[in-house]
This record gives structure tokens, C-alpha cells and sequence, in this order.
């Protein structure tokens, strides 16, 4: 059994950006399938003896479990990419993919809870679910205009980092919570550099163009 | 504004790449904007014939658009060519998704629903794209708000006026010295709008810096036009105390 065990829900958007990074980073890893819909299996005890906060995704590496999305994602790429590109070590590159990491932990949950509420009926107001997500998405399109206007690609480097892998499935998926990619043309421009990168994946919800 | 023979932008050139689509709306109707591989753009119904998918959630293969639902592919004229369901059909000519004139000029994509539209003012001028903004409120509110930020001039430090041209009942320029911007006004629906900004001037003039530069006075604009202006705070302020 390999090394790197994930805890996994197919549709948890949090569970896929961590998918993403074990896939674009080329890692050899195992699945635990957790059921998460219905059968609410993350919020048994041995899930909550893992991570309290009841969330998954959650990661086994050798001895070491760690929960938190952005957590793993830091973890991965400093363990287990010796390029050291997907988190720069250092400098501005390694503040701006932090700063990013944050706005996707913080500012970005709101179209988590967007989205669960539209698939799986959670409590909540969807006209302001929505409206806050937009306003969050047009964040990354603005500052993605401006990185375009400045002839750079990606959200915090001159190549991809872990920010844009946490990025990516809020505005991939914004379609399960009413909000269209008509009005975010950076976004889009960036999307489709993601979806070129080597060892990408699609999740239900992202078509595999064929 | 009315929908009438005008000529309406659509979207910034620059955000349709080559190979890719995008949906929008004109008058609330859907619309699907996409470019072929050789780089014509396209403007249609944003509807497949099939079964009522949208085409902007489609992609785009050589000169055709394939339906993201069924595969279904039409050709550049509207007409589908090829169901991958049944690959040996000969596919009926009326199988067709309607198609709407389409042109670019000023660095926009325009399109007019109406088939027999005048000539779409000749504008030869080189332009930079700037960026689309996307607006909470009808369009008539939004060009009434055109000269709410002073606009700076890029290079020159001779401060001048900042002056709203209207060249066409779509299209507008504000100017400030040698500096000049149109905009296109695109009616999503009574409420929501679009304007399409891009930079006067040559490339090697505008590229980079200039486009950073115009870019803070595309998002001031957006404020001030999201948010009321501390004037207009304080005049609904006095008519409260009035009342």
C-alpha cells in the first residue's frame, strides 16, 4: 500500500483540489472512499478521531494525518515535489501563493456552501449564496486580467502553484450553484492553461471534453 | 436603447480565443460567442436544436461547435454535420441552429439580430483590449455614469478634461488628452449591462503599463457605478431628515 492515503469523497470539491495535487504532482497514492452522502460516514468517531471539524478531506502520510484542504496542499507540494515549484520556497512567490491559499480557505467557502446547498439541499439563502460567490469569483478574475496584462498566466508565479489548484474548482464547478463563466473571460483563459496541464483531472461536474 | 437594425458588442475580441465559446445575452436573449480554430467568430442562438442545451457549454473542434450534451456538431453556417450516434447519417438540412451577423471592429465582437442591419461604423483605428465590465443596471444608468472618474492621461502630465463622446447609439469613447477609450454598450436585459472597454492606440504603445494603467480607472468606474456617489448619500440623507 502506498504511502499517501486520501479519504476521499468524489463529489467534495475540497477532496478533488487534493486529487488534482496528488495527480499533477505525479504521486502514487490509495483511496479511502467515504460516504459522505448520505450516510454522513466523516461525522462517525473514527472520522471526527481524525479531524474534529467533521470535514474531509483528510490525508495519511506514513504516521503523519492532516486535515485542512490548504494544509495538504502545503504538505504535498514541500514533501513531495522536489522541483519546488508547485510552493515556492521562498520570497514573494511563497507569500502570494499563501495569500491566495487564504483567500481560497476563507473567501472561497462561501462557494462551497453555494454548492451544497444547490446539491444537497443545506440550509440557506440562495440569492445571497450566489451573490457573495460572484463577488468572490470576480475577485480572481480581476486580479487574473491584470496578471494577463502584466503577461503572467497563473495566480502567484510564472508557472502553476498549489494556489491555483485551490482555485481552480470554485470557478470549474460554479455551474452546480447557478453562476455562469460567460462574465469571467480571464478566468476562462486560465481554465483552459489548467485543463492543458500534465496530469489534470476532471470531478463530476467538470466535462471531459471529448 | 432598442433592439432594433443597431449593431451590438458583445463581448472584447480578446476574450474569445481561438477554439473556445462563451455564453451571453442581448435583450435577454442567450447568446453563444465562439471563435473557430482559423479564428472567425461566431454569434448564434445559444440553443441546440436537439434537446435545448446550451452551446456554450459545448467546444469548439476545427470550424465546428459540438454540443457538450450529445456531441451534436454544426458547421460554421449553423448546420449540423455529424451526430456521433449515428455516425453514417446524411444529417437533415433543417437541423440547423439559427446564426446572427457577426463582426469585429474596435477590438469588440458585434452582432446584430436583425438581418439587414446599416454598416457597422468604420473605425480603422488599432486598438488594446481593456476589459469588460459587467453591471447591475440598465445601460441608459451606466453610460449616464461614463464621466463620474476622471480618466489620466498615460504619459503626457498635461492634465485635460476628461470628455464622453457618443459616436453611435453602442458605442461610446471617453478621451483625455492624447489618450482616447471605447466603450460598448451591451444590453444584457433591462437590468443588467455591459461595457466593453479597449485602448485607442498601438500596441506597442499601450501593451503592458498602459493596459494596467486604464485597468484602475475600468474598476473606479465600476465602483462609482455600484455605489452611490457620497453625494447622492447625502441629497437622499436631507430628503429623509424632510420627510
Amino acid at each position: 500500500m502506498p504511502a499517501l492515503v486520501l479519504y476521499n469523497y468524489e463529489l467534495d470539491e475540497s477532496c478533488y483540489k487534493v486529487r488534482l495535487a496528488l495527480s499533477l504532482l505525479g504521486l502514487d497514492w490509495q483511496p479511502v472512499a467515504v460516504d459522505v452522502f448520505p450516510g454522513k460516514e466523516h461525522l462517525t468517531p473514527p472520522f471526527l478521531a481524525m479531524n474534529p471539524a467533521g470535514r474531509l478531506p483528510i490525508l495519511r502520510d506514513g504516521d503523519l494525518v492532516l486535515h485542512g484542504t490548504e494544509a495538504i496542499l502545503a504538505h504535498l507540494a514541500r514533501a513531495h515535489d522536489p522541483s519546488g515549484k508547485w510552493l515556492p520556497p521562498d520570497g514573494a512567490g511563497f507569500a502570494v501563493v499563501m495569500q491566495w491559499l487564504n483567500f481560497s480557505a476563507r473567501d472561497l467557502g462561501i462557494t462551497i456552501a453555494a454548492r451544497q446547498h444547490s446539491l444537497f439541499d443545506t440550509p440557506g439563502d440562495e440569492a445571497a449564496l450566489r451573490a457573495a460567490s460572484a463577488q468572490a469569483i470576480r475577485i480572481m478574475d480581476d486580479h487574473m486580467t491584470a496578471r494577463g496584462f502584466a503577461r503572467a498566466e497563473w495566480f502567484a508565479a510564472e508557472h502553476a502553484t498549489i494556489a491555483d489548484i485551490a482555485l481552480f474548482p470554485a470557478f470549474a464547478l460554479s455551474r452546480d450553484f447557478g453562476i455562469d463563466h460567460d462574465e469571467y473571460p480571464a478566468l476562462r483563459r486560465w481554465a483552459r492553461r489548467f485543463r492543458a496541464l500534465p496530469g489534470f483531472k476532471t470531478m463530476p461536474g467538470i466535462p471531459d471534453y471529448h | 436603447m432598442s433592439t432594433g437594425d443597431s449593431w451590438h458588442p458583445v463581448g472584447l475580441s480578446h476574450s474569445i480565443e481561438a477554439g473556445s465559446s462563451a455564453g451571453t445575452r442581448l435583450f435577454g436573449q442567450e447568446l453563444v460567442v465562439w471563435r473557430d480554430t482559423s479564428g472567425i467568430a461566431h454569434v448564434w442562438e445559444d440553443r441546440c436544436p436537439h434537446r435545448g442545451m446550451k452551446l456554450s457549454f459545448g467546444f469548439v473542434r476545427g470550424d465546428h461547435i459540438a454540443c457538450l450534451y450529445h456531441g451534436w456538431q454544426y458547421d460554421r453556417g449553423g448546420y449540423c454535420q455529424y451526430i456521433p450516434a449515428h455516425p453514417d447519417l446524411e444529417v437533415p438540412k433543417t437541423f440547423k441552429v439559427p446564426v446572427y451577423l457577426t463582426q469585429e471592429q474596435g477590438g469588440m465582437i458585434w452582432t446584430t439580430l436583425s438581418g439587414n442591419p446599416p454598416p457597422l461604423p468604420i473605425d480603422r483605428d488599432q486598438t488594446v483590449p481593456l476589459r469588460s465590465l459587467y453591471l447591475d443596471c440598465s445601460a441608459e444608468a451606466a453610460i449616464a455614469e461614463l464621466g463620474a472618474v476622471r480618466l489620466m492621461p498615460l504619459a503626457s502630465r498635461v492634465l485635460a478634461d476628461t470628455v464622453v463622446h457618443r459616436l453611435t447609439e453602442t458605442l461610446y469613447a471617453v478621451s483625455t488628452g492624447d489618450d482616447r477609450l471605447l466603450i460598448g454598450i451591451q444590453v444584457i436585459s433591462e437590468t443588467r449591462s455591459a461595457l466593453h472597454l479597449t485602448i485607442c492606440g498601438w500596441p506597442k504603445l499601450y501593451e503592458g503599463a498602459g493596459q494596467s494603467h486604464f485597468l484602475d480607472w475600468a474598476l473606479q468606474l465600476r465602483r462609482a457605478i455600484e455605489q452611490p456617489r457620497p453625494r447622492a448619500l447625502a441629497a437622499r440623507g436631507a430628503t429623509a431628515e424632510n420627510s
